[in-house]
């Protein structure tokens, strides 16, 4: 009875690989490239796009694209593992969690090129970091809040967790330029990544403080919830906003002065250059890494003068 | 046989409002079977409990071995050679025979790692299972045992701990005649070798088979005492219930009518083999006699469609039936009382007027919602007619004594004009007046034109009670007795699968 | 029975009394319209997982539904232009079907509740993410729906209309469930099973029931929180909320075990839960501590339920010797 029933999800399990077994990883000839991320997100479609055309012009590769199911450390242990046993010749990845995943980082780094991209592991043997510096974007963003309340003002900050190494390094750049002015952040509230409680949060902030000048949306989806909150308070005009990333809320709310501006990563850039160079370094061309082994990816600035250009732009590459 | 191993000297005890006994004396001699009989409530279960250490006496005194105390611990009990097999049995059906006998004292090897000796385990069973003569090993799963067999491993337990005076509550109120017999017989080279026996059962043919002296309670009061040449059942049933009770038949008042039940090759999950044909009309009490396992729960429960036939004709007053749930018998008017009431027969946890009106819930409710007045009159009615005792239609069921749980099962159906009424060991674990309060409440209903099959593994019951009786063996239906023809020796004839007619004996 | 949810308001009054003592604005008509606004969200769906308990079942798979059903309500009416009541409709129609399919696998092919709902979890979330590549799905630039958006995130009198539709589902699941043949059905079923098949009632049908009436108000509430969200990212979109919905139903008296529960009592559950997110911002108290706090609450309030169902038994077990002195003494008069 028993292994009857084992050998029933055995052939189950069996069937099922078979089935999903993307049908490109047969082909051993071609050296394998892969991009891996840390969590579903829209803001990785952009950057699959990247990695599609760098595919177009490396046609000796057959690139990948690596989403774990959710954002764990082990989830992207397993996909680099699998990778390991596949072959990989290349890796680009955007390390969940940096400073602990040290080991098998450096297994890859022992058995193909890596590249860190998005969040860095500068302790790993890894051969360069393409990504933004979100110090550096923080810093533009303070500048946005600066410009926002020149004459200063209670700002409140909202974001998932507080442990990820880009929310602390946006609210550090954030800090270091509002240092001596008058804006005031009293306090962070996070919402682990629930939509509705990001949501609940913002309608909670409005409430106990109703003199708030100031939202600060540090995550993607953080931004649209603060617009839509304020927009159900009816506050569109008293409460300025300044955020990260281009949802589509987000660039909405920018079109309709509802958001002040917000400040936007390349991933599309992170993509193409990662793929790219990952095939120039297996090809011998060392010249491309910096003394630092930091490639920075500008960040960019989107208001209201630049924000149709741009959602075009976006729109194009979300396309399917 | 004159040494006394326990005595319990005037023992009271005291609950809040309930005075559950009154200066009870108690005393078992090495190798002396004691019967201890007494209506349920007379206190024969506190008086265990106290013997067990789980209850403190309000006062009086405690023998065992000439020191006495003025209460036991459970550990002392276990400490003295008291063990229990109890009337719920108290075993890991998960679990192998002999880890269940040396449950919690499993001789241990391999140091820190404290594994379970197995080969020690078995060893230490084995003369144990061989003395009580069973027909399992020490090696079969629980799960995989009668419960008579499960009753032998609680007294193997209690042999293992060398227990001297071992407790039987009701031990044989699962059990078929020939199982009965089989634990008499241990009971007896038990009591040989020189354990004491304290046995407690409603059966008195038993305890008049078994004991050498019998202990009567009644109303927490100790009543009478039978030494071995008085045990009379006649004696017993006026100490217990204070008078004496009449034969317990009642003849029918309206004769037998046309119609009923008939069974034509029913064919039942249990045994797929065996085609049953039977006729229960209406008017009359027809008894399902046979042995545990011969197929009578099994036939009461295709009839009532939790186990639909595979094949075969149920007819209902000439009508054929097709049931494939119980909700198709209940809507053709056939009831049934299960044997495990509380189980399958009620809802503990709910009200008496929530279980009455349960089958018949849509005619007290008018768009689907219920009218809680309409409900509640019902309730209050059936109250009394039965005359369930209860402080209201709105107690629990849970708080009832076994009869009035009973009456519930029953009331359910009786406001639902039934046509086929199946009582599956209808007063198992009941006390004797609430019986003969049942028994007449069946009669009125067969007088009333019920048709009623009436399962029973009690001899008393099924002779005293049944117009006809049927006997079932291994699913067949092995023959039917007219009343002239009722006796333990011609039910058991049949029930053991033999039914060639010389062997059946008429009533002299 | 009463004496639970009674309980349960005074915890609410008494908790929000406090928060109301240290910051006035917990008590303004701003924050209690936005408290009754995540009531009305959260709601719906703990009455549908506490009808399912008290069959003594389990629902873990409403998280996801509201992704995978989001997902497609946002796929029908954005991308495909199909009609709003139609996509609202099919919306439901998916809730409804998954509700019958979790029903039917645990009553006719006999699976642990806990099996099909948690595989249902995966499933649908699983499903939602491939369908959507992983990407989060918006409104659009497009049109606007403004009767929809009106009906399901509006106001009426400053009041909420999830409010007010958690307010009539609970006043229609009330009456089903503590008035109907239904409602005594189900907790029949979930007291004893058995018993309640051999009383004739149609056990699979009743329980079936349960998951189709929580499937509906998954469908149902999976549209509310779109118009709350305003997206939908599949792989984030009402992940713990069955949690959620859970902790509501065992707040409000639900019984794990099955048989046991109440309308009023999930909704003071939820109410319970929300007050608690709510103060947690309210008074300002680090947001790494909202799971900690709730965790607290529910385990004390089961704590304190627990101790006083205790006594009760005790009380219980007084009534029950009570009742068979009665039975002895023959009083039958008594008896009515």
């Amino acid at each position: 009875m028993i292994t009857s029933r084992r050998a029933l999800i055995a052939m189950a399990a069996a069937a099922m690989a078979g089935a999903m077994m993307p049908q490109a990883s047969f082909a051993q000839d071609k050296k394998t490239l892969a991009f891996v991320v840390n969590v579903p997100a829209d803001f990785w479609q952009i950057a699959r796009r990247g990695t599609e055309k760098a595919q177009k012009e490396l046609p000796k590769y057959n690139i990948e694209f690596y989403i774990p199911g959710e954002m764990s450390a082990a989830a992207q242990k397993r996909i680099l593992e699998d990778l390991l046993a596949k072959g990989v010749s290349g890796v680009s990845i955007s390390p969940v969690n940096p400073d602990n995943s040290t080991d098998i980082l450096n297994q890859v780094a022992s058995k193909a090129a890596l590249f860190t991209q998005d969040a860095d592991a500068p302790k790993s043997n890894r051969l360069l970091y393409i990504g933004t510096d979100n110090v550096a974007a923080g810093r533009q963003a303070g500048e946005q809040m600066m410009k926002a309340l020149p004459n200063g003002g209670k700002a409140m900050v909202f974001v998932g967790t507080m442990d990820a190494a880009n929310a602390r390094e946006r609210l550090q750049g954030i800090k270091e330029v509002i240092a001596g002015s008058k804006i005031e952040i009293i306090d962070v509230r996070t919402d682990g990544g629930d939509q509705a409680k990001a949501k609940a949060n913002v309608e909670d902030t409005l409430t106990k403080y109703p003199n708030i000048d100031l939202l600060v949306g540090l995550w993607a989806y953080n931004t649209p919830q603060i617009y839509n909150a304020v927009k159900a308070a009816g506050k569109e005009s008293k409460v300025k906003i300044v955020g990260f990333d281009e949802d589509q809320q987000t660039l909405k709310g920018i079109s309709e002065g509802v958001i002040d501006a917000t400040v936007v990563q390349q991933p599309y850039e992170f993509g193409y250059q990662s793929m790219i160079y990952l095939a120039k370094y297996l090809e011998g061309d060392k010249s491309f890494i910096p003394e630092n082994k930091q490639k920075i990816i500008p960040t960019k600035v989107i208001d209201k003068s630049n924000v149709k250009d741009f959602a075009a732009e976006v729109r194009e590459l979300l396309k399917k | 046989m004159s040494d006394t191993l326990l005595e319990l000297r005037s023992i009271t005890k005291t609950y809040p409002g309930v005075k559950a006994l009154r200066g009870v004396n108690l005393s078992v001699k090495k190798g002396e079977v004691v019967g201890l009989i007494g209506e349920n409530g007379a206190g024969k279960s506190t008086l265990m409990k106290i013997l067990g250490g789980v209850v403190s006496p309000s006062s009086g005194s405690i023998v065992i071995d000439g020191v006495s105390r003025l209460e036991l611990t459970v550990k002392d009990a276990a400490h003295a050679g008291i063990a229990f097999v109890h009337q719920e049995l108290n075993l890991f059906e998960n679990l192998d025979v002999a880890s269940n006998i040396y449950i919690g004292r499993e001789p241990r090897k391999g140091g820190f790692l404290n594994l379970i000796d197995n080969a020690a385990l078995h060893e230490r069973v084995k003369p144990i299972l061989m003395q009580l003569g069973v027909d399992f090993t020490p090696e079969d799963s629980v799960e995989e045992l009668s419960i008579a067999q499960r009753q032998m491993v609680e007294i193997a337990k209690a042999l293992s701990m060398e227990s001297r005076i071992i407790i039987m509550d009701e031990p044989t109120s699962s059990l078929t005649l020939t199982e009965t017999e089989n634990l008499l017989r241990v009971i007896a080279d038990l009591k040989a070798a020189g354990v004491s026996i304290i046995y407690i059962s409603h059966r008195l043919s038993e305890v008049q088979q078994c004991a050498d002296r019998v202990v009567v309670l009644r109303d927490g009061r100790q009543v009478g005492e039978l030494a071995k040449d008085e045990i009379t059942h006649g004696a017993m049933v006026r100490l217990m219930i204070g008078r004496d009770l009449k034969s317990i038949y009642v003849p029918p008042n309206v004769g037998v009518r046309p119609g009923g039940l008939e069974l034509h090759d029913l064919v039942t999950t249990a045994f797929p083999e065996r085609k049953v044909s039977l006729h229960v009309r209406r008017g009359e009490i027809l008894g399902l006699a046979g042995l545990v396992g011969a197929g009578r729960t099994s036939l009461a429960q295709t009839i009532f469609g939790v186990e639909p036939a595979p094949s075969g004709r149920i007819l209902l007053d000439g009508e054929r039936l097709t049931i494939g749930s119980p909700r198709d018998a209940i809507a053709h008017g056939i009831y049934l009382a299960p044997e495990d009431r509380k189980k399958s027969g009620l809802l503990l946890d709910m009200s008496i007027a929530e279980n009455i009106t349960l089958p018949d819930l849509k005619r007290f409710s008018t768009a689907m919602l219920i009218d809680v007045s309409r409900e509640e009159g019902v309730a209050k009615e059936q109250l009394r007619a039965l005359a369930i005792k209860a402080p209201s239609i709105a107690t629990e069921a849970v708080t009832l004594s076994g009869g009035n749980q009973q009456k519930v099962v029953l009331a359910k159906w009786l406001s639902m004009r039934p046509k086929l009424i199946i009582l599956d060991e209808p007063t198992r674990g009941i006390d004797v007046g609430a019986k003969s309060e049942i028994y007449a409440l069946m009669r009125d209903l067969a007088d009333a034109g019920v048709a009623i099959l009436m399962i029973s593994s009690d001899m008393e019951e099924v002779i005293g009670v049944s117009d006809r009786i049927a006997v079932m063996h291994e699913g067949d239906i092995s023959g039917q007795l007219e009343r002239p023809q009722f006796s333990e020796h011609n039910i058991l004839t049949l029930a053991v699968g033999n039914p060639s007619k010389e062997e059946l004996v008429a009533y002299a | 029975m009463l004496k639970k949810e009674l309980g349960l308001l005074i915890l609410i009054l008494v908790i929000g009394a406090l928060t109301a003592a240290i910051n006035p604005q917990f008590v303004s008509q701003v924050n209690l319209m936005n408290l009754a606004n995540q009531i009305g969200l959260f709601g719906l769906i703990s009455i549908g997982v506490g009808l399912v308990i008290i069959t003594g079942g389990i629902e873990l798979s409403v998280g996801s539904m509201f992704a995978l059903l989001g997902i497609f309500f946002l796929d029908m009416l954005v991308n495909h232009e199909i009609v709003w009541p139609l996509a609202l409709v099919v919306a439901i129609l998916g809730g409804v079907a998954l509700g019958g399919i979790h029903g039917l696998l645990v009553t006719r092919l006999k699976m642990q509740p806990f099996v099909v709902t948690l595989c249902g979890l995966l499933l649908y979330r699983g499903i939602a993410r491939w369908y959507t590549a992983d990407s989060t799905q918006g409104f659009g630039y497009g049109d606007s729906y403004e009767t929809l958006e009106w009906l399901m995130s509006g106001r009426t009198y400053n009041i909420p209309h999830t409010f007010i539709f958690l307010l009539i589902v609970a006043t229609i699941m009330g009456v089903v469930l503590h008035r109907s043949v239904y409602g005594r059905y189900l907790f029949a079923v979930g007291k004893n099973e058995e018993a309640a098949r051999f009383s004739g009632i149609p056990t699979k049908a009743v329980i079936t029931g349960a998951y189709v009436i929580a499937g509906t108000l998954a469908g149902l509430s999976s549209v509310f929180f779109v118009f709350y969200t305003q997206s939908v990212s599949p792989s984030a979109h009402g992940n713990f909320y069955e949690l959620y919905a859970i902790a509501a139903a065992v707040l409000g008296g639900c019984s794990l075990r099955g048989g046991e529960g109440s309308i009023i009592g999930i909704v003071l559950g939820t109410v319970l839960l929300q007050v608690l997110q709510n103060l947690v911002n309210m008074l300002g108290i680090p947001s790494s501590l909202n799971f900690a706090v709730m965790g607290a609450v529910i385990l004390l309030g089961v704590l304190a339920d627990q101790q006083l169902q205790r006594r009760r038994q005790r009380q219980l077990a007084m009534a029950s010797a009570e009742a068979r002195n009665l039975a002895k003494e023959g009083a039958a008069g008594a008896a009515v």
